[in-house]
């Protein structure tokens, strides 16, 4: 055993020289910064505001799409200034004393209701003042989030009053960001244009007439020839060359067909006032688990954290075990090309060699995991603190789950079982190359837990899950999936000790082969013959 | 005294090819001994079977007193043939690790590597990954690891390849000092000049068989005696005598001829006189211009034993 160690020490202290180790050490928790982080960058700086103009012929329109917009972005605000409430108010967890006077529901989500009671109440100015006693002395001042999009007149040289063809014509080339316009002294790209035509009243499509009138969108040709179909004169026009992002063009449709319906019904003699009462009328809406403890059976969004947090896990699994083995298989490899192999088995047996390796890069592994999760733990942590509400209800789940344990456990029987074949591939093969044919077989047998691992939190318990248990190679990958879902007993004691009979033939099967196949020089043997040295009596 | 090593009959199937046939022979503490023999001779696999890296498929080894060299490992050195090291790992720190294996505490390994690699002039590459040393270098520092624990017993495959004539003197010199202090070498080479320096004893294999086992001076009486002489005489009546073996003409460039007078190679029986041969030529008026007597060389000895000609006839 003693030897074992040294060899396994030397395994260890040799893979953490490397520079492949830190990198893979520290490439994970860097991911997991930045998908925490992008999101809270890119609604602070990344997307760009974008300028459209807005021709309403109509002289009808332009004002409730105006008041529209503006409504849109108040909602913006408010929640931002809900975010800020929860991060820096002075009670933590729960309903911060301050997110209610903003009339937010439990969510954090801003309704119709309280966008316009936020407005009315005196918007942003005073809800930071009736903020004011509840925060924390530290916070900093509220931080207006910006205007995602901005409505900017046309250029002086393009009349409003000419036709929307000639209107389009001539607005193409700033389109196309041939030209800039100018806004408040800087020059910016138009991102989109809005033509409403004079006669859009008359083209209303009311179910019981047959005009086609709808907004049409319209990409302007930047490089693409324009298409021969000829712009509907009826339609308002939606010009922009970002085809992708339909969002400003929905806040506009929207925008415009709320107002015409408030219209009609003015026009058929119904009582508006009313109707927007009912529009904002809802019902509440609860999802509850039955398997939970009585009086707290909602679902809230941790319960959704929890249901796919074991996918993290199945690929944190997936990614350590697949890299040391890989690991284990070049360390293997290298000592019989370089025939260090045999100064090795002048020293210590087979065995006692066999088990080095793979206690050696099982630590390597288990370093790489600590190293993770502390950073995991940490990442959290830091941002737990209401910048992120998806951190802190990843961090609950963590801490009150087996999930921890059962990865410890499915991690070691799992990369054992792996090993025992990678040494056995990397026992025969004297080079990587020659392993390779070996690996691609292994490595597509490893993909399909990545594959299963999208679709098994949606029926943890269901046929296709219970059969991948069941087969060893795939148990430690679905077990994990299935963690969060309280599979049957039956199924975790079962799985678990067929991996465990598994692994135990692994071992001592590749033990075999390592030992006749270590030594041999020339062509790889056959994937029978591996099998018969396998199965052959010890002479 | 007990043999330091013992073969008995130990014969090595791969397959139904036999590697190793029926080999047996022993070895004295303190001696130095050459294995030799042609490529695929079955050196390698012996060795292995010595050092119980092989199980061989009949016969038995004994090595310092045990049946298995692995009861006895931290006892035993070995370099093996093809040349490796850790490529990332620091000179020093190979040194150190095959020490450990062999049983020495980290520390003592540590100093140990650091004083052998200041000894044989590498003390600037200790802190160096060994894939920045040169070829020579790499093969003294795995040299060094073979032997940091001081082995009684080394087994060196092919020490001197890949080395210059310095370091293969620095390398005679590590395997006399070994054999001094009473510790038991056994190298293969397929360069002559060192086992004949070196070696109190030969063994030569061929085709998995011993086909030679003796001192320098038994293998060397292996060869018939030869004499070469240049004359411009008829050497016709040389070949009536029961001494001479063989008569051969030694071309230069071709030539069997030169300035009218002609050299001959003469073998004789083993215990024939040499200067009888010298009173035959007077006998028979050949006039000599040169008269050479010249031992074989193991060289010869080699080729002649392992050459097709010599096939597998046992000499003994």
């Amino acid at each position: 055993m003693k030897y074992a160690m040294l060899v396994a020490w030397r395994e260890f202290a040799e893979s953490t020289k490397a520079k492949g180790f830190w990198i893979s050490i520290f490439l994970m928790p860097t991911m997991l910064f930045f998908s925490i982080q992008a999101p809270i960058w890119l609604e602070q700086k990344a997307t760009p505001v974008r300028y459209y103009v807005l021709v309403d012929q109509s002289k009808n329109l332009a004002p409730a799409i105006e008041s529209a917009m503006e409504k849109n972005y108040q909602r913006r605000v408010l929640e931002a200034l809900g975010d800020y409430a929860r991060k820096y108010c002075a009670s933590q967890l729960g309903s911060p004393p301050g997110a209610n006077p903003l009339g937010l529901d439990g969510d954090g989500e801003a309704n119709p209701r309280s966008v316009e009671s936020f407005i009315s109440k005196g918007g942003k100015d005073a809800a930071v003042e009736r903020l004011k006693p509840h925060l924390r002395p530290d916070a900093p001042a509220f931080q207006s989030p910006r205007r995602p999009y901005q409505v900017v007149g046309l250029p002086s040289d393009i009349s409003s009053d000419s036709d929307l063809s000639t209107l389009a014509d001539s607005l193409k080339p700033y389109l196309r960001g041939e030209r800039q316009l100018e806004y408040n002294g800087q020059p910016i790209t138009l991102s989109a244009a809005v033509l409403i035509p004079s006669e859009i009243e008359n083209f209303i499509v009311r179910p019981q007439t047959n005009h086609a009138s709808r907004i049409t969108h319209h990409e302007t040709p930047a490089t693409n020839p324009p298409r021969p179909s000829t712009v509907n004169p009826r339609s308002i026009q939606y010009w922009s060359i970002n085809a992708s992002d339909p969002r400003l063009r929905d806040d506009i449709e929207h925008a415009i067909n709320s107002e015409i319906r408030q219209r009609e019904y003015a026009a058929q003699g119904l009582d508006v006032a009313a109707i927007r009462q009912v529009e904002q009328t809802y019902a509440s809406f609860a999802s509850l688990n039955p398997k939970k403890e009585k009086g707290k059976e909602a679902v809230s969004a941790a319960d959704a954290v929890r249901q796919w947090a074991p996918s993290g896990f199945v690929y944190l699994l997936w990614l350590v075990i697949f890299v040391i083995v890989q690991m284990l298989l070049s360390n293997t490899i290298e000592e019989k090309s370089n025939r260090i192999i045999e100064v090795l088995l002048s020293s210590v047996t087979p065995g006692e060699l066999m088990m080095g390796k793979l206690f050696g890069i099982a630590a390597i592994g288990l370093t790489m995991i600590s190293a993770w999760m502390l950073a995991v733990f940490g990442i959290l942590s830091w941002k737990a603190g209401g910048a992120s509400v998806l951190a802190g209800q990843m961090l609950g789940v963590l801490k009150t789950s087996d999930l921890i344990p059962l990865f410890s456990i499915y991690f070691l029987l799992g990369y054992l079982m792996y090993a025992g074949f990678i040494l056995s591939i990397g026992s025969v093969c004297n080079t990587i190359k020659e392993a390779q044919s070996y690996m691609s077989v292994l490595t597509i047998v490893m993909m399909v837990p990545l594959l299963t691992m999208t679709f098994i939190p949606k029926d943890p318990n269901g046929g296709l899950a219970r059969l991948l248990s069941w087969i060893p190679l795939y148990t430690p990958f679905t077990m994990m999936n299935r963690a969060a879902a309280d599979p049957p007993m039956f199924d975790l004691i079962g799985t678990l000790v067929l991996l465990l009979a598994t692994t135990a033939i692994a071992l001592w099967m590749s033990g075999k082969v390592f030992r006749i196949g270590i030594l041999r020089t020339g062509q790889p043997p056959k994937v029978v013959e591996m099998i018969r040295w396998a199965l052959r009596r010890e002479s | 005294m007990s043999a330091a090593l013992e073969l008995s009959n130990v014969t090595k199937f791969y397959g139904s090819f036999k590697a190793v046939d029926d080999v047996s022979f022993s070895l004295q503490p303190g001696s130095i001994c050459g294995f030799l023999g042609p490529n695929g001779a079955g050196k390698t696999t012996t060795i292995r079977i010595i050092l119980d890296i092989l199980k061989p498929s009949s016969g038995s080894v004994m090595l310092l007193g045990h049946s298995s060299a692995l009861e006895v490992r931290h006892r035993i050195g070995y370099l093996p043939e093809e040349k490796g090291l850790y490529k990332k790992m620091k000179a020093w720190s190979v040194v150190a690790y095959f020490a450990t294996l062999k049983g020495l505490d980290r520390k003592t390994a540590k100093q140990r590597a650091y004083e052998l690699l200041d000894r044989y002039g590498l003390k600037d590459f200790a802190n160096k990954p060994t894939d920045a040393l040169s070829k020579g270098m790499g093969q003294k520092v795995q040299l060094l690891a073979s032997i940091a624990h001081d082995p009684e017993f080394v087994i060196l495959d092919e020490p001197f390849s890949g080395l210059d004539p310095v370091n293969q003197q620095v390398m005679e010199e590590i395997i006399r000092d070994m054999a001094k202090r009473n510790r038991t070498v056994i190298f293969s080479t397929h360069v002559m000049q060192h086992a004949e320096r070196l070696c109190d004893r030969v063994i030569l294999m061929a085709k998995g068989k011993k086909i030679f086992d003796g001192t320098i001076p038994e293998a060397k009486r292996v060869l018939p005696h030869r004499v070469r002489i240049e004359t411009q005489d008829d050497i016709a009546p040389m070949r009536n005598f029961a001494e001479v073996l063989s008569i051969r003409p030694v071309e230069k460039n071709g030539e069997t001829h030169r300035n009218g007078s002609a050299q001959w190679e003469l073998e004789f029986r083993e215990n024939a006189d040499p200067q009888a041969i010298l009173q035959l030529c007077f006998d028979h008026k050949i006039r000599l211009r040169s008269f050479n007597q010249s031992e074989p060389t193991l060289h010869d000895v080699f080729v002649r034993l392992v050459g097709p000609e010599a096939k597998e006839a046992s000499f003994r």
